[in-house]
């Protein structure tokens, strides 16, 4: 296991669009900063920035933490919300539950979870109907950072 | 200082300096600094004295810096009248890069969106901030290389010259292309020999369209489109894509806001974005005379009296489009910055550094220091470029320092 070298928390609000995407945009600014690879770093803001959507769409509130190490960047996003009854489902490309207005606003079209499942290198859910659900994802550094 | 939108400028006891690797060439400095430090490198007639013949390639901006009944004819008779020996017509090579933009467009596999490259401020920009995004810019040459490339082909085979013995001469709405030519970013060699602004060859050309003035016939103010783009993006770039694919920005501010939209992947069914960093696309150019409003007035007036394309305007767009290759002899590549040198425990380390440093700084972002926020203060002494110290709330002698700096004449 390689010596963590950052980790940081960030609070989500969930039903607020308005803010939709500020945790993922200040991530983003953080790892563009350190200077990290930019396939890696592209990979990790859409993890980021999908697993937000998530939160602000379906969960009273969450948290997001980022951990870097010298080998690899983690995502844990864990929310008060729903749960998700089936997560197989969930899993599959263009299955959604969010209503119209979501859609409307140009969110909800059933790729949230696979697109993070497709970014990561590891992927992991845990989630628990009508308390919450958290999710993991890891992605490998390449050699220069 | 402050208008840098990468913040890439420092002032230092009195002087600005730059952090190169941070600069995408935009020019929000140029028409901001109060002491004119700044300044657009074009180049100078007698430069051109070099070259045995003198081909202008005009923006299409430069047509609307002028009054109501200057016509594109008159701009051009001004110019072969100031000593270039022809003055080229660029429609076609435009015509020829909207093809292929759009070809390009349509067999692309992704992934999307396209971003337009003619606009070289754009391309650095994400050379320099949106390294991820470089595989998105569209290999395609400018309308204006194309020119270039073109314009040396003809006249030397015409004229048995070299090709080094013609100047391809770009008249220029902004001083990002003039770079762009000097050094451009795919680091090849410009098809183009230079530039000159369209500001700095704006009175030459009104005082000389003023001698020959004859009385303007209405009848003489209608041309074919050879003479000017039929489009309104001034610099033509318009491919014929349906408009819910395609999302046309102007201004870096918009620009940042919709690459960071990108960037996270909210930006979906969008295919190429056309992105020109100044506001109102390159009639806003900080090389131009005319304001933005007057000088789009001025290209919806010309337009009214453009006729449709002649069919040797079409044959010729035909018979080049499939023979030429128009894409850029070399692929883009992020900006290496400096960051990268030291290991991403030292990088860690330094911001750590910046961190605390930003907890004992006043968060005013004055601008006393030299640096556009305290954020980017705490980051230059954490890489130590300077001393915290340069705060004045840390220092008072630094208040001193200044005062010496800026007030040369005690009251």
């Amino acid at each position: 296991m390689a010596a963590e070298l950052l980790r940081e928390s960030y609070e989500i609000q969930g039903r607020n669009f308005d803010k939709a995407g500020e945790v993922s945009g200040e991530i983003k600014m953080l790892l563009r900063e350190l200077g990290i690879d930019a396939a890696c770093l592209r990979r990790l803001v859409i993890v980021a920035f999908e697993a937000e959507m998530n939160v602000v769409m379906y969960a009273r509130r969450g948290t997001m933490t980022l951990i870097l190490s010298e080998k690899d960047l983690c995502l844990e996003v864990s929310d008060e919300g729903p749960g998700i009854p089936d997560v197989e489902m969930a899993l599959q490309e263009g299955y959604s539950t969010a209503s119209d207005e979501m859609r409307e606003m140009g969110f909800g079209f059933g790729m949230g979870l696979p697109n993070m499942k497709k970014n990561s290198d590891e992927f992991r859910i845990e989630t628990e109907v009508g308390k919450g659900t958290s999710v993991f994802s890891r992605i490998w550094l390449n050699s220069n950072g | 200082m402050r208008a840098c939108p990468t913040h890439a400028i420092r002032v230092k006891n009195g002087k600005a300096s730059l952090i190169p690797e941070l600069c995408i060439d935009c020019g929000s400095c140029l028409v901001v600094c109060p002491s004119g430090a700044i300044s657009a490198t074009t180049i100078t007639f007698a430069e051109l004295d070099r070259f045995k013949f003198k081909v202008a390639v005009c923006s299409p901006t430069l047509f609307f810096q002028f009054s109501q009944r200057v016509t594109p004819a008159h701009v051009r008779r001004a110019l072969l009248d100031l000593g270039f020996d022809a003055v080229w017509d660029y429609s076609i090579d435009i015509e020829l890069i909207n093809r292929a933009i759009t070809d390009c467009v349509k067999q692309w596999p992704g992934p999307f969106p396209l971003i337009s490259s003619s606009c070289p401020v754009v391309v650095r920009l994400v050379q320099v901030a949106y390294p991820a995004m470089v595989e998105q810019l569209i290999p395609i040459e400018s309308p204006r290389e194309i020119a270039g490339r073109e314009l040396k082909r003809k006249y030397s085979k015409e004229l048995k010259l070299k090709s080094e013995e013609i100047a391809a001469i770009y008249i220029t709405p902004c001083q990002a292309k003039t770079i762009s030519i000097l050094q451009p970013a795919e680091e090849a060699k410009s098809h183009l020999d230079g530039s000159v602004g369209i500001s700095e060859i704006y009175n030459d050309i009104f005082n000389q369209i003023q001698k020959s003035s004859k009385p303007v016939d209405p009848e003489q103010i209608v041309f074919s489109s050879g003479e000017l783009s039929r489009w309104i993006a001034p610099e033509g770039e318009f491919p014929n894509l349906s408009r819910e694919h395609y999302l046309p920005l102007t201004g870096l501010n918009d620009i940042i806001k919709v690459f960071n939209d990108i960037e996270k992947g909210k930006i979906r069914n969008i295919e190429f974005l056309e992105c020109h960093a100044c506001l109102g696309g390159c009639i806003g150019g900080n090389l131009t005379v005319e304001n933005l409003y007057v000088a789009r007035s001025k290209n919806l007036h010309l337009l009214a009296y453009v006729l449709n394309p002649t069919p040797e305007f079409e044959k010729e767009v035909e018979k080049r489009y499939g023979k030429e290759d128009f894409s850029l002899r070399r692929p883009l590549r992020p900006r290496i910055i400096e960051g990268e040198v030291v290991d991403l425990r030292d990088r860690v380390m330094r911001r750590r550094r910046a961190d605390e440093l930003l907890r004992g700084l006043p968060l005013l972002n004055c601008g006393l220091c030299g640096a556009p926020t305290c954020r980017n203060h705490a980051e230059d002494v954490a890489a130590g470029r300077t001393e915290v110290g340069d705060c004045v709330f840390l220092s008072r002698e630094r208040i001193e320092v200044l005062r010496k700096v800026y007030k040369k004449h005690p009251a």
